[in-house]
């Protein structure tokens, strides 16, 4: 039987970043997948690399390690990952959205980081499709743009380098402990491998991995879709939201002044322009299983969102459309940690709708756990111990 | 092997990509239309695929010695064809 010093379930986002970052530490790791590499949501997502989008404190500082990491990983990699540094806008429709985007943005700048109010004014000069009659918006200069399934391809590629053994087509069915609890060896369809150090990245699917060694791991899938248009000129020079994306996520109750087709879908724009040209433009925040169906009726309510904010979409073709589910996690942060009544199980899960962007952080994180050196910065607040002895109902923030 | 497909030839259209291209992809791990798409974009232009897939099978058989069905296809996701915002907004089915 082979032996590991990790083990890593999961070839998606944070599967293949930690697995890069352990076999760069010299480990001897396996990533495990059960079916091809990036294709679980990491192929069926958009590729924001935010430190935006996210509530102020550890969710904003995790945003910027990781946005700064893509920086030097892209210098490193010989595998293009598409990262480009464009530029992040939320745009605001109403004045009542300015002023609870400019309470955030405050929030932010306070915490060092650069976010900032701009007019009406700027915000067309940036975006010159913009509808011209929207009240302005926040400004991310750092924020950025990468190919999901490349990013987890180029960890695979370049990980490599560093002797990672990559097996797809490997399902994890169960994993074995010793009378102590600890892990003592990972079990697929094919074969048994020994090691005493496993993550579990298995997103939305994390849960059944948790299960097989007991544990309820909160994490439930969070649905979205998207539109992708034909190739044309770039259409969204920088990466674009609306504020309601943002206020949607984290306030359940809060209402917009939109169509009862919007509404009902929980629809909010979200649009950018690939490297290859097409422009994809979603998206919506649904609790619908694991069901990844594309609904007609949210095809018709994202396009109407669209033109709203982007009215040359009008005559433009939509050639696809795709669902994902992103791993929710009941008090909206990831789990970036060990599991002390497990010892030797970690999880790394739980991103929602980050998880492109907070990649590179997770996985640095968990690495440096594994070895025991000291983390990048202080991840409690990430730890799986916050949900022990809680009402785990108190702690949910979840809307629709 | 004797190949029938020349390194240099055009599989898709739409993307602009060869057949050697899609030998590299089939080379780093993958093993059926999805996989092939995802690493190179063969179908992932205006036409979908519908064109270049099931071209993209044949090689994926003469390389991994597999049958069409394991090689699979791409998933299909509306819309059938190009449509508009315009008109999807208004609610038309193609
Ligand atoms: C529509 C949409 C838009 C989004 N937009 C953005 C964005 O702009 N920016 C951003 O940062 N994030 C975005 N996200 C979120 C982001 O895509 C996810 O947070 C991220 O993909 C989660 O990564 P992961 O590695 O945890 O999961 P995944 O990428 O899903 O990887 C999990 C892997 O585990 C494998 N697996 C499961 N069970 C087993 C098993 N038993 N054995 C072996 N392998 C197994 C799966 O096959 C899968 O490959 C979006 C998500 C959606 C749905």
């Amino acid at each position: 039987m082979k032996y590991y010093d990790a083990i890593v379930i999961g070839g998606g986002l944070q599967g293949t970043s930690t697995a890069y970052f352990l076999a760069k530490k010299g480990l001897r790791v396996a990533l495990l997948e059960r079916d091809d590499i990036a294709s679980g949501t990491a192929s069926h997502t958009d590729g924001a690399t935010l430190i935006s989008d996210k509530q102020p404190g550890i969710d904003v500082l995790q945003g910027y390690h990781s946005v700064e990491l893509y920086r030097k990983l892209v210098k490193e990699f010989s595998y293009d990952i598409e990262f480009e540094s464009c530029g992040f806008m939320y745009v605001c429709e109403t004045d009542q959205e300015m002023e609870a985007a400019a309470d955030y943005a405050a929030k932010v700048s306070a915490q060092g980081f650069d976010m900032r109010v701009i007019d009406q004014k700027e915000m067309c000069e940036r975006e010159r499709y913009l509808a011209k009659d929207l009240k302005g918006g926040l400004w991310t200069e750092s924020d950025g743009l990468v190919n999901p399934y490349k990013v987890c391809l180029g960890f695979v590629e370049e990980g490599r380098k560093y002797g990672l053994d990559v097996y797809t087509h490997h399902e994890v069915t169960g994993i074995r402990l010793n009378k102590k609890n600890q892990v003592e060896a990972v079990i697929t369809d094919r074969e048994t491998f020994l090691t005493d150090k496993v993550v579990n990245a298995c997103g939305v699917w994390a849960p059944a991995i948790g299960n097989m060694v007991g544990l309820d791991i909160p994490i439930e899938p969070r649905k979205g879709i998207l539109l992708v248009t034909e190739k044309s000129e770039t259409i969204a020079h920088t990466e674009v939201l609306e504020f309601g994306y943002w206020l949607a996520k984290f306030f359940a109750d809060f209402k917009r002044p939109v169509s009862e087709l919007v509404e009902r879908h929980n629809v909010c724009l979200n649009i950018e322009t690939t490297h290859s040209g097409n422009t994809i433009v979603g998206g919506c925040r649904l609790f619908r299983g694991y069901d990844i169906k594309v609904e007609y009726e949210i095809m018709q309510a994202i396009a109407e969102r669209a033109i709203r904010f982007f009215p040359i979409l009008k005559d433009m073709n939509c050639i696809r459309s795709f669902g994902g589910i992103r791993p929710f996690c009941l008090d909206h942060l990831p789990i970036v940690s060990g599991v002390e009544e497990v010892p030797g199980f970690y999880i790394a899960a739980g991103h929602e709708g980050d998880g492109v962007a907070l990649a590179p952080i997770t996985g640095l994180l968990i690495s440096q756990m594994i070895t025991g050196e000291k983390t990048e910065f202080d991840a409690t607040e990430l730890a799986w111990s916050r949900f022990k002895n809680v009402d785990r109902k108190k702690l949910a923030a979840h809307g629709n | 092997m004797d190949s029938k497909f020349d390194d240099d030839m055009l599989v898709c259209r739409c993307e602009e990509v060869t057949v050697g291209e899609i030998k590299e992809a089939i080379a780093q791990g993958a093993r059926d239309v999805v996989g092939v798409k995802r690493r190179t974009r063969a179908g992932m232009g205006l036409c979908q695929g519908r064109t270049c897939e099931k071209m993209v099978q044949q090689i994926l058989c003469q390389e991994l010695g597999i049958s069409p069905e394991e090689a699979g296809c791409s998933s299909i996701r509306p819309p059938a064809r190009p449509i508009t915002f315009g008109t999807l907004a208004g609610g038309m089915k193609e």
